[in-house]
Order: structure tokens, then sequence, then C-alpha cells
């Protein structure tokens, strides 16, 4: 510092002193934590947001999947490790028996139909199950 | 309980402790007002800026570097801060009529003479600094009111050591420039 400076600085030492700092006021602590806790809730709904997402967002990957496959395995061959599975599905003989409805009601189903609605109540009790675990709150 | 140290509480609230960050706020908040306050002019600008730039370290402690101090990488944010808001709210030049022209205009119903000539002098500080562009406030102030070396403003404000010096000296003389003028006119006022 040249004696120009330092005679500069020492004239403006006299008005200026750290003791003279302006303090924050009353109650400054607490309004940044109510900001702070804010921000918080606001991250927490953002984690949230995203894990709603994720049943959707798995299910699309599992639908992409299977399209992929289903144009990338060439049609009526089998890799070695399906071929048993596809073998036992093949030799199962499925029947459907016909019920009997008209007994009670006065009409008739195909006989498809009782299955259909057995698979349906057993999916929504999978989606029950499913909603459950992923949106649970913590 | 004694303070612990900056890093600490980081570490705490990075660990999902968020309440650790008042132990902070209440270490650097009157540094922090006091800065953003010599840079805007303005006490509710200033409780405004404090409070946004605590908010921003929050948001972006993941980001703090734990080797560094967290007093220069704070102060950095409650600079930049301030000085860009008084960049986008541009005011208009205060003439030396804006200022009281003695100590007998800061006495109150209680207040001595001595208070009275401590507050006159505060406020005419404050006068030559609003008269000084945003930057060269911000200098002044980390350098007389932080008490802060070259080496620190340079952290925080990322001009060179040998710049800082420069424009400090030019403050200093146009701050002192307006001193006079004002303790100038002051003499007239009385004769």
């Amino acid at each position: 510092m040249n004696n120009l400076e330092k005679h500069t600085d020492d004239l403006l030492s006299k008005y200026i002193t750290s003791e003279r700092i302006e303090k924050a006021p009353e109650g400054f602590t607490s309004k940044v934590m109510t900001l702070v806790r804010l921000e918080k809730s606001h991250l927490v709904y953002e984690e949230r947001s995203w894990k709603k997402n994720l049943v959707p967002v798995l299910s699309i990957v599992v639908t992409v999947l299977l399209i992929v496959s289903a144009y990338l395995i060439p049609s009526g061959k089998t890799d070695p490790i399906s071929n048993p599975v596809l073998s036992l599905i093949k030799t199962l003989k499925l029947s459907f028996p016909d019920v009997n409805i008209s007994s009670i009601f006065r009409f008739s189903l195909p006989s498809v139909m009782m299955y259909a609605i057995i698979g349906i109540i057993i999916l929504t009790v999978f989606d029950r199950a499913l909603f459950r675990v992923f949106h649970r709150e913590k | 309980m004694g303070y612990k140290g900056d890093i600490y509480y980081i570490e705490q609230i990075l660990a999902g402790n968020s309440n650790s960050f008042s132990y902070i706020v209440d270490r650097h908040k009157d540094k922090a007002y006091n800065l953003a306050f010599r840079i805007c002019g303005n006490h509710e600008e200033a409780e405004e800026l404090a409070q946004d730039s605590f908010l921003k370290a929050y948001r972006s402690l993941k980001s703090f570097q734990m080797k560094s101090s967290f007093a220069t990488w704070f102060y950095r944010i409650v600079y930049n801060t301030s000085i860009s808001h008084v960049r986008i709210k541009k005011k208009g030049v205060l003439s030396l009529e804006d200022f009281p022209a003695d100590a007998t205009d800061f006495i109150g119903s209680n207040t001595t003479e001595e208070e009275a000539e401590n507050e006159y002098r505060s406020s005419l500080v404050n006068f030559a600094l609003q008269k000084i562009n945003e930057e060269e406030r911000g200098l002044v102030s980390l350098y007389y009111y932080e008490e802060m070396n070259t080496d620190e403003i340079s952290d925080i404000t990322g001009i060179s050591k040998s710049n800082i010096k420069v424009k400090l000296f030019r403050a200093r003389q146009k701050m002192l420039e307006i001193i006079e003028k004002v303790e100038k006119k002051k003499l007239i006022y009385h004769e």
C-alpha cells in the first residue's frame, strides 16, 4: 500500500468500523427456517410424484421389451432354453368345460367367459396389492 | 452448546437433519445481512436478499466442496445475489441535497448527542456507499465491515487481487470526495 492509498485508507477507516455492522432483524433465523421447511416439503413431494409414476413406467418398459422381443425372435424358431417349456405347453390339452348357466338364467354364455371373469378378479387383487406397495405413505 | 463448526452442521443437513441449518443461519446471518445491505442500501431488500442467499445455499449444499471454507462459498452467493439484484433494479442517482445537513437531524427523544453523531457518521458512509457502483460497494463492505483481506475478497468476487486493490483505491477516493462535500455543506449550513 503506497502513501496515498494509506492516507485514503486511514481517512475512510475513521468512518467505517466493523462494529458498525448492520445486524439481521429479529426473527430472521426462524423466517429462513420456515422457507427451508417449505423447500424440504417440496423436495419430498417431488420424490413422491416420481414414485407415483413408477408403475406406469415399469408397465411401459415391459410392454416395449415384449414388442421388441416379438420382432427380434424369428417366428417358428425357439431357443434351446425356452424349447422344453414350449413343448410342455404344446402337450397340454386344455379343454373348457361347459357351464350350464341356462339352468339359472335364461341365457347362455360362452364357456370362456367364466375364466375371463376369474382372470379379471385375480388381476384386480394384484392391482390393489401393487397400489398399496407403491403408494405407501412414509 | 458451542458452535461445532460449519462442516459438522453441513454433514448433519446432508444426512437429512435440515434443522441443523438454523445453526448455520444464526452464525452467518449478520454478516450476510450487512453485506446485502451495503450493496443494496435498503433494509427490506437486504433482508430478502440475505434470506434468498441462505435458501440458495441450502439448495446447493450438495455441490459444496467440504475442503473449502463455507463462509467464502456462502458470501460469494450473497455477493452475487445482491449485485445481480441491484443491476436489475437500477435506482436513480442520489444528490447531496438528499442527505441531512448535520447530526441534529439524527437526535431523537432518547438519543444523546454522541449517539446522534455516530448515527450521522454511519448514515454518511451509507450515503457515500450508495453513490459508488454496486461492485465497489461490495468490495468496500467486504474489506472494511467484514475485515477480509484481498485474497479472501478475490475468492468471493472472482476479481483478481491487483484489480481489487485498484477498485478499492478508486472506491475510497470517491467516497471520501462525497464525504468531504457533505461535510463542506454542513459547514456552510452552520455559517
